[in-house]
């Protein structure tokens, strides 16, 4: 009855028309900027707070969150339609959805996110409401050793995650934890790995990373065979997925809404998870695993409903704790802070129309963004049609607008180039860059709760196994790692006995 | 001879070879770094250990080479001006600005197709910088130099 | 023709605009370096001082994130730069005090690179620890850290961040050894100890101030030498029995060296004005800030308090790289 009592206020405060409006330029705005290739949504809000500045903190509250969202949506088309996924989650979903395009059905790939997200962020703003603050509660029991556990776990599902050789998956996934390692030691401030380089003392950037294995790369596979892109181009496919694909996505996305979910309300960032758990997954269920990687349709609707549905649900230790999960959610604190409204225990408590409110706008910033989108899927897709020789060199500007922005420093461009290189040398050499970045963003996460976790235990490995839930995450971890690994050495055993 | 070129050439050896040299690479950058801290775990216990993993990692996969797909060609144009492009954007903006560093990456990243255009990508390219510059500079308010050679921001 | 011309005369005006700036100043939007990414407290510090300056002196004065290596790679800019009036940063604690002791190949000397403008605001540093720990009172507290039998652990958000240094400096004091957790960022530490993984950490106001009032945290003692209006129940040190514990994270505005006079005047008067605007006051106090007094904004106390600062870290920091 509360529950209800509080949707209603909510309700009235997001549905007043000025907030409405702030929430639809908000999703709009940020849909536009997003959208751009080299501009992720960290750098779509750092760039668009400042619009904020001049509204009253509940409205500039509910557009901030339309923004993000709109900057989450928009980065996921980018994924889809050329290949440049701006953060993390969307690397998933370039996996399949750039594949789909490639195949002229890059109006089903972004229908399908669209309706994914809406259906798993109708469904996280119920759980927001309903149990979040006691959730917050459980989450809170998360330590440095089960974050660990919950690292190895995700490093499970990156060899998953890979189609083709498992050695070549583990090779990759490596190659990403030791990527992560260069920069300064959090816990004796020496440089690893930085080569002398100032400018790497804070470690490789993800969006440079990002943008540099798939972004750029891609673009110099497609200058190489003109004979893939002209399909993407010349076919556009229907805008919305057909009733037999939709049949086959529900399963996935009520699942991925779940997974994702839990995991966005963990505190320590667990929503990167969100996305490559729902594949790994989907890839394990379906009968014919070998579809993912080459435009399996579930492989998009899944983890875009899991992303979104971390997404919203990571807006949970920030509004009952006050703690940023993650980068994003750090820039909402700053900009919430600017607002004098600093963000902690007592928000719900003292600000119970803007709490409210907020969570109100979440659905009704996910409504707006399946209205915006589905006409502008016609506009990207049309997009597409500029002939390639003016596409890449405009993608190219603004990725390197978009990365200098960043930090506003000519290195991240310089970096950007480089992986590019690396990119291309990838392709060529058969190597696939996904296991990499999900290494290479776990990677520091693992080994800083390791070494947490050893800290605080004084050396002891035993903290690892004294700790059920971090015992238990580990055992799982092993599991999926032993799936993931054994019918590929039994295989290759069998080979190496007939030869 | 004949059959050690063909080897060699093979994909996933030379794959193998170049994981195993960043391995060696890393391996050897850490190797100041001490293993031991008083939490258990030092600065150099995880790159060194993963560089030892990579390592046998890349010598394995050099070993499983034998079956897999010969190397495909690899072309210089595409690379070089497409990433020479960056990196002119790169250099130009800061001492040149937006204005300069745009139409340069254009310019030059567009030599990476062999359809390129002259008059076009010329027209093309300003036209771009001067979208990119009405929207990051003015309605954004991004603080990217504009033209400080001319302007002094 | 008409286009050379016009290029000639932009070559002319840049030649002889250090001779015409003073009188004009500024006629042309002003960046201020912000050494930190978006949302954090310097930066928001920056952005509330920023608009002050860009209503009184008519043009807009832009933030610019140049984030890495502790704030050192924007300082570092920012003290390269023209001493022209129209790149000035926003200096801080660790940039200009901790920093020579960090970094060894720090390619600027904060007591003599810069033309100081004047300091900004203080950000006090408090104490705190998880809610359920078995301290009464900062007495307690320290007894028990100070005891090695008592393995008190504490989180601090990387080395080189503010919690790090002013930890750091507590446990130096004490001559004690804690277990010690490095997190990155405030943020992951802040949860760790709201959880009750560990025990303490010190850090800024802004970062702590709702948890303490939530009470999900505790606070044992606030390093100023008054107490802080945000926090009225929290003792000083001094009243708590530590008063050699006095540290802030502090905020000012720098300039390259070699910046005209007059230019340097106008941008301290602004800032003097920025600081007695009751707006922007308001909006620092929210923070937890502690606005410096008049004597407190002149260059000179800025320049000053550069040097001890410098003098003050170099030890502390120096002591535990070994």
């Amino acid at each position: 009855m509360e529950l209800l009592s509080n949707l209603a206020l909510g309700f009235a405060t997001a549905l007043s028309p000025s907030n409405l409006f702030l929430g639809f330029v908000g999703c709009l705005v940020g849909t536009l900027i997003g959208v751009l290739p080299g501009v992720g949504p960290i750098a779509t809000i750092a760039m668009l707070m400042p619009l904020t500045l001049k509204v009253d903190p509940t409205g500039a509250l509910i557009m901030l969150a339309g923004i993000y969202y709109g900057a989450q949506y928009g980065g996921s088309t980018t994924a889809i339609l050329v290949n440049m996924p701006g953060e993390v989650t969307a690397v998933v979903t370039a996996l399949d959805g750039h594949e789909m395009a490639k195949q002229g059905r890059a109006g089903a790939a972004l229908g399908i996110a669209a309706i994914g997200s809406f259906f798993a962020g109708t469904v996280a703003t119920l759980i927001i409401a309903a149990i979040g603050v006691p959730l917050t509660r459980l989450a809170l029991l998360f330590g440095p050793a089960e974050y660990f556990g919950l690292m190895v776990f995700g490093l499970g599902l990156a060899i998953v995650l890979a189609r083709g050789s498992v050695l070549k998956a583990v090779i990759m996934v490596v190659l990403g934890l030791l990527l992560s390692t260069v920069g300064t030691d959090l816990e004796t401030g020496q440089e690893r790995l930085t080569l002398g380089i100032p400018e790497l003392s804070d470690g490789v950037d993800f969006a440079v990373l990002a943008m540099g294995l798939f972004g750029i790369a891609e673009i110099l596979r497609n200058l190489e065979n003109p004979e893939s892109r002209n399909v993407a181009i010349a076919q556009i496919g229907r805008l919305l997925p057909t009733r037999a694909e939709l049949k086959r996505c529900v399963g996935p996305i009520v699942r991925a809404t779940g997974i994702g979910s839990v995991l966005g309300i963990l505190p320590g960032n667990g929503a990167v998870l969100g996305p490559f758990a729902s594949y790994a997954l989907e890839k394990k269920l379906a009968k014919d695993p070998s579809r993912f990687g080459r435009g399996a349709i579930e492989g998009v609707a899944g983890p875009e409903a899991g992303n979104n549905a971390g997404a919203q649900t990571s807006f949970i230790p920030l509004l009952t704790l006050g703690i940023p999960p993650n980068a994003v959610m750090a820039l909402m604190v700053g900009a919430m802070t600017i607002h004098g409204l600093i963000p902690g225990p007592q928000v719900i408590t003292k600000y119970p129309s803007l709490f409210w409110g907020m969570i109100a706008s979440m659905w009704i910033g996910n409504l707006l963004l399946l209205i915006i989108n589905l006409p502008l899927i016609g506009l990207w897709v049309r997009l597409l049609k500029v002939p390639y020789r003016l596409m890449f060199t405009t993608i190219l500007l603004f990725c390197a607008i978009g990365i200098y922005s960043i930090n506003n420093n000519p290195y991240d461009v310089y970096f950007t180039a480089f992986f590019g290189l690396v990119g291309y040398v990838f392709i060529k050499l058969g190597l696939e860059p996904a296991p990499m970045l999900l290494g290479f963003v776990l990677g520091r996460l693992m080994e800083e709760k390791m070494r947490q976790a050893l800290a605080l235990s004084e050396g002891s490995f035993m903290t690892f196994v004294e700790r059920p839930v971090a015992a238990v995450l580990l055992v799982l971890a092993a599991a999926v790692i032993l799936i993931a690994v054994l019918p590929a050495v039994a295989r290759s055993r069998q080979k190496a006995f007939q030869e | 001879m004949a059959f050690m070129r063909a080897k060699l050439l093979r994909q996933d050896f030379l794959g193998g070879l170049a994981i195993l040299a960043v391995a060696v690479f890393a391996y050897w950058q850490a190797r100041h770094l001490p293993t031991a801290a008083a939490g258990g775990m030092g600065p150099g216990t995880l790159p060194k250990g993963l560089a030892v993993l990579l390592g046998g990692l890349g010598m394995l996969l050099m070993l499983h080479s034998v079956r897999s797909e010969s190397m495909g060609r690899w072309s210089v144009r595409g690379p070089l001006f497409v990433l020479g492009g960056l990196v002119l954007f790169g250099i130009a903006v800061r001492p040149l600005g937006l204005a300069v560093a745009g139409p340069l990456a254009i310019a030059a990243a567009a030599f990476a197709s062999s359809e390129v255009r002259w008059r076009e990508t010329l027209i093309y390219g300003i036209l771009m910088t001067l979208f990119c510059i009405a929207l990051f500079k003015y309605a954004l308010g991004l603080p990217i130099p504009l033209a400080p050679w001319l302007v002094g921001y | 023709m008409h286009n050379v011309k016009r290029l000639a005369c932009a070559a002319a005006l840049a030649l002889f605009s250090t001779a015409s700036l003073s009188q004009a100043y500024p006629s042309r939007p002003v960046t201020i370096i912000v050494p930190f990414a978006a949302g954090g407290p310097t930066d928001i510090i920056a952005r509330i001082t920023g608009e002050y300056f860009s209503k009184a002196l008519g043009q807009q004065f832009v933030v610019e994130n140049v984030a890495g290596a502790g704030g050192t790679t924007g300082i570092t800019r920012g003290a390269q730069a023209k001493p022209d009036g129209y790149t000035i940063m926003m200096g801080h604690m660790g940039t200009h005090g901790a920093a020579p002791a960090l970094y060894k190949n720090l390619k600027y000397d904060p007591a003599k690179d810069f033309t100081p403008l004047g300091l900004v605001a203080g950000t006090p540093i408090l104490i705190v620890a998880r809610k359920d720990f078995p301290a009464a009172n900062l007495k307690e507290f320290l007894a028990k850290v100070k005891d090695p039998a008592a393995k008190v652990k504490q989180a601090h958000a990387g080395v080189g961040s503010v919690s790090f240094t002013t930890c750091t400096l507590l446990t130096s004091q004490l001559g004690a050894k804690s277990i010690v957790a490095a997190y990155r960022g405030t943020g992951p530490a802040l949860n760790d100890l709201v959880g009750g993984q560990v025990d303490y950490m010190c850090d800024q106001i802004v970062n702590l101030v709702e948890q303490i009032k939530g009470g999900s945290i505790r606070a044992y003692a606030i390093a100023t030498a008054e107490r802080s209006p945000a926090l009225p129940d929290v003792p000083t040190t001094k009243e708590a029995g530590l008063p050699a514990y006095q540290v802030s994270a502090w905020n000012a505005l720098f300039a390259p060296k070699g910046m005209p006079k007059d230019v340097a005047a106008k941008l301290n008067a602004t800032l003097v004005a920025a600081l007695d605007d009751a707006a922007t006051r308001k909006r620092l106090l929210d923070l937890g800030s502690v606005i410096p007094d008049k004597a407190g904004r002149s260059p000179e106390a800025l320049q000053k308090l550069v040097e001890s600062e410098v003098k003050r870290w170099d030890p502390i920091l120096k002591a535990y790289a070994q």
